[in-house]
C-alpha cells in the first residue's frame, strides 16, 4: 500500500488573538487524506480554515495539535516540500524580476541548473501561455498572469503533488478554463492535487473528491458523484423532438409510474457565451 | 526523479543572495553612490585654501568618514525592509514552499546585502583612490613648476612627502575596517527585523544601537572607575556585554595622520566584527525558526 499523497490527522490551529484572551481556532480536529492521483477539492466558506489547512501542510504555519504528512514524510521537515507544488492565495512574486528570472529563480532553489533549467523554463513558460511575457516584469503582469506565472512557478521541479490556493481567482473565464484544462491535464499525467475554490461549478468539473469544511471543522467529505447524484432521478435531453413526441413521452412515462419532476429548455452557460464572444 | 534533497545547499544560498543582490541592484540602491561622489569633488574642490599636505588629510578625513556613514546606513536601510518585505508580499511563502530551509534563507538574505555592500565600499574605495590620485598629480606638477630652479634632491623630496601624504596600502585596513563595521550592522538589523513589527521600528532601534554602541567604552571607564548603586553597575555590565563597542571600530584617525595600522589591531577589530556578525546571525535564525509567518 503506497502512503497517501497527503495525510492529515486530528489537525488543529488555534490562532492567539493579541491584546486579548480569546482565542481563534482556524482548524478544528480535521483528518483527512488524499490518495495519489486524486484531485481533492476543500470547499468552504470564507474563514473556514482552507488556506490555514494548506499552509500547514506546508510546513509555513506551525500546527498546534496534530500532524500533516506529505508522501509519507513530516511536513515539519524540509524534505517533505521536495514533491510538492504550492500556488498561494493572491500570490505576489518579485516584481523587479522578469518572468523568465522568476521561473529561474525558483527552478535555482529546487536544485535545477544550467540547460535542464532553461528547458523546463521554456516548456512552463509554453504551458501556461506567458512565451510573449517572458521578458517582461512582473511588475507589469496582470492578476491572471500573475496567477499563471504562480501554476508555473509550482511546476518548476515537477512536483507529484499540487496545492492550488484559489487558482482562478481573479482570472478571466479563457484564463479560468484553460486553469481547469491544465488541471484536468495534470490529473491524466497522474499528478495528485489538492485545491480551494469558491467556483463550485468548476470544482464539479474537476475533483475526484471534495471535502467541505465549516468553522474549521469538515462537515461532508467523499466522492465527489456520491455526494451530488440523485439516485431516483434521470435526466434526458432531446434535440428537434416534436411536440407530439414530447407528449407521447410523458403519457408512456406517467403509464409506467415515473413522475415527470422538469420539462424545460437547456440554456447556454454564460461562460460558453462569454467564451463564443470573446474568441 | 529530482535530485536527492541536501541538507545544506551553497547554490540555493546562491540563488537567494543573487536574487537580493538583483533586486537591490534593480531598486537602484546603487545611486546613493553617485551622493558619494558628488561629495568627494565637493570636497575636493572647496579645499584650495589649505596647504596641500593638510588638504590630503582633510579629504581622507571626511571621505573615510562619508565611506563608512554611507555604507553603515546603506547596510541599515537594505537589510530593514527585506524581511518584511517578503513576508506582506508573500513571496517567503512561495520560497519556503520550496525545500528551502529557513536558515538559507535567512544566510542567503544576509549574503546578498553583504555583496552589495562590498560592492559599494569598493566602488567608494576606487572613487576615493581616483580623486586622491588625480589631487597628487596636480599637486606634484604645481610643485614642479614652482621648483624649476631647484636642486634634484629637493624634487624628488617634495615629490615623495606628497606621495606620502595621498593614497597608500595603508589606508586598505581601515576601508576593511568600515566594512566589518557595516557588515555587522546589517546582520544586527536583520535579526531586529525579524521580531519588529514594522521596519521603521527596525531602523529606529538599529539607530539606537549605533548611538549606544558608542557610548559603551564611557559605560566601561564608569563601571571601572565609580562605585555607584549596584543596579546601575548590573544596567551598565548588560550594556557592555549586549552591545559592540563601537569606537573600536573607529580606527580612521590614526591612518589619515599616516600611521599603518598595526596588524594585531586590525585582526582583533576584524574578529570582533565576526563574532558579533555571528552572534546576531544565530539569534536572528533563532527568532526566526520560531517565527509564525
Ligand atoms: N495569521 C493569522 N493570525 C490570526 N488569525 C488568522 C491568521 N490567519 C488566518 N487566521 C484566521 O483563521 C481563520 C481561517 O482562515 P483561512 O485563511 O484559513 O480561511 P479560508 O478558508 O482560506 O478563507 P478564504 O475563503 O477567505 O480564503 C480565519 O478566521 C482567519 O481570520
Ligand atoms: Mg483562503
Amino acid at each position: 500500500m503506497p502512503d497517501p499523497a497527503i495525510s492529515i490527522q486530528n489537525l488543529t490551529k488555534i490562532y492567539p488573538i493579541p491584546f486579548k484572551r480569546e482565542r481563534l481556532t482556524a482548524v478544528d480536529d480535521l483528518t483527512l487524506s488524499v490518495e495519489p492521483g486524486q484531485v481533492y477539492g476543500l470547499l468552504g466558506p470564507n474563514g473556514s480554515g482552507k488556506s490555514t489547512t494548506m499552509k500547514i501542510l506546508l510546513g509555513l504555519v506551525p500546527a498546534t495539535r496534530g500532524q500533516t504528512h506529505i508522501f509519507g514524510r513530516d511536513s515539519s521537515f524540509v524534505e517533505s516540500r521536495e514533491e510538492v507544488g504550492y500556488l498561494p492565495e493572491n500570490p505576489y512574486f518579485y516584481k523587479y524580476l522578469t518572468g523568465e528570472e522568476t521561473l529561474h529563480f525558483y527552478g535555482k532553489l529546487c536544485g535545477l541548473r544550467g540547460e535542464p533549467l532553461r528547458r523546463r523554463t521554456r516548456e512552463l513558460l509554453h504551458l501556461v501561455g506567458l512565451e510573449d511575457a517572458a521578458d517582461r516584469r512582473l511588475g507589469g503582469y496582470s492578476k491572471g498572469m500573475l496567477q499563471r506565472i504562480g501554476m508555473a512557478q509550482a511546476l518548476v521541479q515537477e512536483p507529484r503533488l499540487l496545492v492550488l490556493d484559489e487558482p482562478t481567482a481573479g482570472v478571466d473565464p479563457a484564463g479560468s478554463r484553460d486553469i481547469r484544462d491544465l488541471i484536468l491535464q495534470f490529473k491524466t499525467r497522474g499528478i495528485t492535487v489538492l485545491l480551494c475554490s469558491h467556483l463550485l461549478g468548476q470544482v464539479q468539473e474537476i475533483c475526484d473528491r471534495v471535502g467541505i469544511l465549516h468553522k474549521g471543522k469538515l462537515v461532508r467529505e467523499g466522492e465527489l458523484e456520491k455526494l451530488i447524484a440523485i439516485e431516483n432521478q434521470t435526466q434526458l435531453i432531446f434535440e428537434n423532438a416534436s411536440p407530439e413526441l414530447l407528449a407521447r413521452f410523458e403519457a408512456e412515462a406517467a403509464a409506467c409510474g415515473a413522475r415527470l419532476v422538469e420539462k424545460s429548455k437547456p440554456h447556454a452557460t454564460l461562460e460558453r457565451f462569454f467564451l463564443e464572444v470573446t474568441q | 526523479m529530482p535530485p536527492r534533497h541536501r541538507f545544506f545547499s551553497p547554490g540555493r544560498i546562491g540563488a537567494i543572495a543573487g536574487n537580493t543582490l538583483l533586486e537591490l541592484v534593480r531598486q537602484k540602491v546603487f545611486y546613493f553612490l553617485l551622493i558619494f561622489a558628488l561629495a568627494l569633488i565637493g570636497c575636493s574642490f572647496f579645499m584650495g585654501f589649505l596647504r596641500p599636505e593638510l588638504q590630503f588629510q582633510v579629504m581622507k578625513d571626511v571621505s573615510l568618514g562619508a565611506m563608512s556613514v554611507f555604507t553603515w546606513l546603506l547596510a541599515v536601510l537594505a537589510t530593514a525592509m527585506m524581511l518584511p518585505k517578503d513576508i506582506e508580499d508573500r513571496t517567503l511563502y512561495t520560497i519556503l514552499a520550496k525545500p528551502v530551509p529557513r536558515l538559507e534563507y535567512l544566510l542567503g538574505k544576509l549574503l546578498g546585502v553583504l555583496f552589495m555592500l562590498a560592492i559599494s565600499l569598493g566602488v567608494m574605495a576606487v572613487l576615493f583612490a581616483a580623486t586622491l590620485y588625480i589631487k597628487e598629480q596636480t599637486t606634484i606638477a604645481a610643485a614642479l613648476g614652482e621648483l624649476r630652479q631647484a636642486p634634484p634632491e629637493q624634487v624628488a623630496e617634495v615629490v615623495r612627502n606628497v606621495k606620502a601624504a595621498t593614497f597608500t596600502w595603508s589606508l586598505v585596513p581601515g576601508i576593511a575596517i568600515i566594512y566589518f563595521k557595516a557588515a555587522l550592522f546589517a546582520s544586527l538589523t536583520l535579526l531586529i527585523s525579524t521580531f519588529a513589527s514594522s521596519w521603521i521600528f527596525t531602523i529606529v532601534i538599529s539607530v539606537a544601537v549605533y548611538l549606544i554602541g558608542h557610548l559603551v567604552p564611557i559605560a566601561r571607564t564608569y563601571l571601572l572607575e565609580t562605585d555607584g548603586s549596584w543596579i546601575s553597575k548590573a544596567f551598565l555590565t548588560l550594556l557592555t556585554l549586549m552591545f559592540p563597542d563601537l569606537q573600536l571600530f573607529n580606527l580612521t584617525d590614526d591612518i589619515v595622520a599616516g600611521n599603518a595600522l598595526p596588524p594585531g589591531l586590525f585582526f582583533q577589530t576584524a574578529g570582533m566584527g565576526c563574532f558579533y556578525l555571528a552572534i546576531y546571525t544565530c539569534l536572528a535564525y533563532l527568532m526566526f525558526s520560531k517565527k509564525e509567518l
